[in-house]
């Protein structure tokens, strides 16, 4: 088949330009067999993990088969959740995340609709202030944040976890940019409406601007969900832990039984996997936004 | 009109303030904070006496500071090529025009999100000599050796940077994937009526496209690699014998088991200045991609 007649064709061209590519690559068997076999190897020890949480409690196997096949049972659940400081973490976690995402919504873009629609002395250098955060290291500055968060009488505490995480330079920046794009014929004609800062902030910027808040909330809950360094260092009450803090602490305790740990790894994950399942494409779009832009 | 302004500054105040209150307690003053600390002897409990550089010095001499460098530097030349080749590869793999993309795509991504002490116990349990997943496989295929994952050198390098690409590759594979599909079509067409083969279209177009991303990626990547430390505290607990423990594990230690903040904080600071000198490169390099 010859390119001109591929043009005349009456089949889509796309359509056309996908059989083309079946035709012309010749590797592209072996590529999609090595995709597949990577594709499953990355999704093994999940899938591992939650098999594993399914198993009868103690037991244990050679045959690394086993793990894929009956008997399977859904005790260890309910072990975990009523034996087990596991739920209590989950929630912590829960309520961390939920909470340190909304305030970082509601100051990002607080902060970001002043900067791109407000008119005031030094906004320029106040931006550029906000921009210097991008290149302090949470992690470098850990220790003194732990003498400041000590001072205010926050260590081991739900307030403790939130409010050092809440104020994200990158998200301003996101968002400002979003806003900027906002048609200035709106705004002005909402203005002459006689439509006051906030309302137009509320009624008009933050709607169109919906996008960059998913991208910047569902990335600040991921984060905040992993979250290690910080509560390891100030959480002292293990009522207090989160997941990712809790977890080694319970799975320490078991060093060749299998199936607890990995019940506890389960629970701690499944969330997250639902989440991501459902916006995948929210994820993986803000990522290419975000990355880039950070 | 002087009147008017002021007023609109006041308007700005309460957009401004909570972000601003919060940035600057949480953010900026750390900094100030930490350069105080690095200057004093500091425990736990309270600031002690002022020792003004006794710190500084005391962490150019300490074998232990250097060797924890290292070992983060290590991870850093040992993850960073193959982090940016995997994740080109499985960009590429997950850019063919299948059925089974989405798939692809999910499976690549969906260790990125699970937690870091999930991914670690993952890979103690998976790595347990005699009973473990990847030792009984390799048994069952023939393999009749032991491998002691944790309690060799080399192993255990080889464990932590294993399970950081699989935990991290899905992110760097999904910026290259933004890049590839920003590649217009009209320079493969252009090619193949030039009747290049798929290997030069891949040479000549692909890889060239993405080099301003590949870039990006690299010096990300290596920003966050500076900063490893839960996975190695988890996995190998920095052994054996602190031959992988990294920097920020001995800041750790030396702040909260040793009692010693104001020298956790000034190892901080060097960790600080590498970080911020790394940054300054990245975000240069940013800003010559968006011109």
């Amino acid at each position: 088949m010859s390119e001109p007649n591929v043009e005349k064709n009456s089949t889509s061209r796309t359509e056309v330009s996908s059989l083309l590519e079946i035709n012309r690559d010749p590797l592209r068997k072996g590529k999609l067999t090595v995709g597949f076999i990577v594709a499953v190897l990355f999704i093994l020890p999940i899938i591992w993990m939650l098999l594993v949480s399914l198993k009868p409690n103690g037991y244990s196997t050679t045959n690394p088969l086993d793990w894929f096949l009956p008997p399977f049972t859904f005790t260890n659940y309910i072990d975990i959740v009523v034996d087990s400081l596991i739920i209590r973490w989950l929630f912590n976690s829960f309520l961390v995340a939920t909470i340190t995402t909304i305030l970082t919504l509601i100051l990002t873009s607080l902060a970001a609709f002043a900067i791109s629609q407000m008119k005031f002395r030094y906004k320029n250098y106040i931006f550029i202030f906000f921009l210097l955060g991008l290149m302090i290291p949470g992690e470098a500055t850990i220790i003194p944040l732990y003498e400041i968060v000590k001072s205010l009488n926050m260590l081991d505490s739900y307030t403790g976890l939130i409010l050092p995480m809440i104020a994200s330079p990158l998200g301003v920046i996101i968002l400002k940019s979003f806003f900027d794009n906002v048609p200035k014929e709106v705004i002005e004609s909402a203005i002459i409406d006689g439509c006051s800062n906030f309302k137009i902030f509320y009624k008009i910027i933050l709607p169109l601007a919906k996008p960059a808040m998913a991208s910047i909330g569902i990335f600040t809950f991921i984060g905040s969900w992993n979250n290690f360094l910080w509560p390891y260092l100030s959480i002292l009450s293990e009522n207090l832990y989160t997941l990712p803090v809790g977890l080694p602490v319970f799975n320490a305790t078991y060093s060749q039984a299998y199936v607890l740990p990995m019940t506890a790894n389960a629970i701690a994950s499944i969330p997250v996997i639902i989440v991501f399942l459902i916006f995948e494409k929210q994820i993986v779009k803000g990522i290419s936004f975000t990355g880039i832009k950070g | 009109m002087n009147k008017k302004s002021w007023i609109q500054d006041l308007k700005a105040i309460p957009y401004l303030l909570p972000f601003f209150v919060a940035y600057l307690i949480f953010t900026i003053l750390p900094i100030f904070k930490g350069l105080e600390m690095s200057l004093f002897d500091w425990t736990l409990v309270r600031k002690m006496e002022f020792v003004g550089l006794e710190n500084y010095k005391e962490m150019l001499g300490d074998p232990h500071f250097w060797r924890t460098l290292w070992n983060t530097t290590l991870f850093v030349i040992l993850t960073t090529p193959t982090m940016v080749a995997l994740a080109l590869g499985l960009a590429l793999l997950a850019n063919i025009k299948t059925k089974l993309q989405t798939f692809f795509r999910s499976s690549f991504f969906l260790p990125s999100i699970l937690s870091v002490a999930v991914i670690s116990f993952l890979a103690i349990f998976m790595l347990q000599p005699y009973s473990g997943f990847v030792n009984t496989i390799l048994h069952s295929i023939g393999i009749e050796a032991e491998p002691f994952w944790m309690a060799d050198k080399v192993l255990a390098w080889v464990s932590i940077v294993v399970v950081t690409l699989w935990w991290t590759v899905g992110f760097n594979m999904v910026l290259f994937l933004a890049g590839l599909q920003d590649i217009p079509d009209s320079l493969y067409e252009a090619s193949e009526i030039d009747g290049a083969s798929r290997w030069d279209q891949f040479r000549h177009i692909t890889l060239p496209q993405l080099v301003p991303i590949g870039r990006v990626i690299l010096l990300l990547q290596i920003l966050a690699s500076y900063k490893v430390f839960a996975q190695i505290l988890l996995i190998t607990g920095g052994g054996p014998g602190g031959a992988t423990r990294p920097l920020i594990q001995y800041i750790y230690e030396v702040g909260f088991r040793q009692n010693n903040l104001g020298y956790a904080a000034t190892m901080s600071y060097a960790l600080f200045f590498i970080l911020l000198i790394l940054s300054i490169i990245q975000l240069r390099n940013q800003r010559l991609e968006e011109r």
